[in-house]
């Protein structure tokens, strides 16, 4: 990750999350599926590579479950 | 300050009123807010005489400060500390809401009830503190519709502030379902805007967006309570290192009900037990439904102020305190409250829709005795994917309880396992569960 980048993870909003599991098959290096379907997000921050499968995820996520958050100090 | 001191049921060494919150220890039946053994609603008058006026002149900064120095926590059972929160509110313009949270979903707990009964005054107080400390335009009460006794005394206390011209802004009070997720924050938040009684997933931590996107700043009605005394400079916080007034605030599930009761916090959970219930039991449930089972030997040393118990681990939660006797099943009482608690999903988060019927079905079986070893992998599996993963806390404190029937009924877990149902699988249940 570049110096000046700020860090950081993504996170899913499991209220919105419907479990159609797209998300995996797309960063499935940070998204696995739990024993029920639904999507486990790993939340450690992201490096330049992650960010790029983070955002396939992300703009593919029918119900934009899916974000970005900083990560607190 | 009047040194006015109810006579009755009162511990020999109970010193002078204030000291403690409530006027007397407070019994309720083994379910539900009503039918307290009938204690006296103290009137704006007499809560006038116990407690002194309202304290108008205690400055926001001041107030924060001394709320600082007490290190007052949480009494909804997160003990977030709660001078953080109150910046968090202060550094907005203000023009929102204060809330208190009233509604005490937790089927085992009483202490709110056993407060709003008998002291609405000492939580309106709190209550209209921290809207004027926050520049609120709305002060809330929230209740479950069903809790007729506490609405009825808070509805004459809201009446009695009324006529006097009491300081802060006019006292709603609301009510939302008698559902356990009722009093969970954002479920307060969301239902305050408009929207269904439902907790909702928060993308960003803030207190600057609440009721209807307004700075909202919401205390369990204990915490107001501590808050009210605090601002007459009184320090009912628990911490015995203060000085001051020190107390703790408990409900203890006895074979016949449940009771509010108060102890120096220089004492131990197992004192608090020893003196409502006669027989040692083999194992408590400390927190309530999302709390800890703690084995007897241990919870007997757990001290009863908050930062001393937090400093071997624990934490008294909401002070929800229910010794299993011998006689019982850890693990069939746990079974039945996982459902309840999977009955009480808000069905919005999968972890939680599927994964909490998923555990209470598991551990409903190894409570039959029709669980084997590969099982016990896979609940332990469950708990940790489900664990942290829903959009509220409410599958967490389902999860905790879970971990813990693991560690504190290790050799009951195992002995199902290996044998079958115990016989206290069919005898009668003891801790109360009641139907979602
Ligand atoms: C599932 C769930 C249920 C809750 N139910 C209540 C409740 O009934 N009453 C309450 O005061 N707090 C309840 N809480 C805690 C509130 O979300 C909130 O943290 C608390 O009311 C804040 O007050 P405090 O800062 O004074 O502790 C619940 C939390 C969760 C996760
Ligand atoms: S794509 Fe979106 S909705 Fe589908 S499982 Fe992933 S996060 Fe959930
Ligand atoms: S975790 Fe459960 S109770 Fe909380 S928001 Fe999700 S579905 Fe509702």
């Amino acid at each position: 990750m570049a110096a000046n980048q700020h860090p950081v993870r993504l996170r899913v909003d499991p209220v919105a999350c419907d479990g159609i599991g797209i998300c995996t098959h797309l960063a499935p290096t940070l998204i696995t599926v739990d024993s029920w379907g639904f999507p486990i997000v790993a939340g450690h921050p992201l490096s330049k590579r992650d960010r790029k499968s983070a955002d396939a995820a992300i703009a593919a996520c029918p119900r934009r479950a899916l974000f970005l958050d900083d990560l607190p100090n | 300050m009047s040194t006015h001191v109810p006579s009755f049921t009162e511990p020999a060494d109970r010193p002078t009123a204030p000291a403690w919150l409530l006027p007397t220890i407070i019994r309720f039946p083994r379910a539900g807010s009503e039918g307290a053994q009938r204690t006296a609603t103290e009137s704006l008058f007499e809560h006038t005489e116990v407690w002194g006026a309202f304290p108008a002149d205690a400055g926001r900064e001041q107030l924060v400060d001394e709320l600082v120095r007490c290190k007052l926590t949480g009494r909804g059972g997160g003990h977030f500390p709660v001078a953080r929160k109150w910046r968090g509110v202060m550094a907005t313009a203000g023009g929102g809401y204060a809330v208190a949270n009233g509604a005490e979903g937790e089927p085992l707990s009483a202490k709110d009830a056993a407060l709003l009964q008998t002291r609405p005054h000492l939580v309106l107080d709190g209550l209209q503190l921290a809207a004027i400390a926050t520049r609120a335009e709305h002060s809330v009460i929230w209740l479950h519709a069903g809790a007729t006794a506490t609405r009825a005394s808070l509805a004459k206390a809201i009446a009695e502030r009324r006529v006097a011209g009491l300081p802060g802004p006019h006292i709603q009070l609301i009510t939302g379902p008698d559902r356990y997720l009722t009093g969970e924050s954002s479920a307060v938040v969301n239902a305050l805007s408009g929207g269904p009684p439902l907790p909702t997933f928060r993308r960003k931590h803030s207190s600057e967006s609440g009721v209807n996107g307004a700075p909202t700043l919401l205390h369990n009605v204990e915490t107001l309570a501590r808050i009210a005394a605090i601002a007459r400079g009184l320090d009912p916080t628990g911490h015995v290192e203060r000085g001051g007034i020190p107390s703790a605030l408990f409900t203890v599930l006895t074979p016949t009900g449940r009771t509010v009761t108060e102890i120096r916090p220089d004492t131990t959970l197992g004192q608090l037990v020893n003196s409502h219930v006669a027989e040692t039991p083999q194992a408590v449930l400390l927190g309530g439904y999302g709390g800890n089972w703690v084995p007897w030997a241990e919870f007997q040393a757990i001290p009863a102020s908050e930062p001393a118990a937090q400093l071997q681990g624990r934490s008294t939660g909401a002070g929800i305190v229910a010794p299993l006797p011998t006689d019982g099943c850890g693990i069939a009482e746990t079974g039945r409250i996982l459902e309840y608690l999977a009955d009480s999903s808000a069905r919005q988060c999968g972890p939680c829709l599927f994964g909490l019927r998923a555990v209470a079905d598991l551990v409903s079986a190894l409570a039959r005795g029709e669980l084997g070893r590969a099982d016990r992998k896979r609940l332990e599996r469950y708990r940790a994917e489900i664990d942290g993963r829903g959009g509220c806390h409410h599958p967490d404190g389902a999860m905790r309880l879970l971990a813990s029937m693991f560690t504190t009924f290790a050799v009951d877990v195992d002995l199902h396992l290996r044998r079958g149902p115990c016989r206290a699988d069919t005898g009668p249940r003891l801790i109360p569960v009641p139907s979602a």
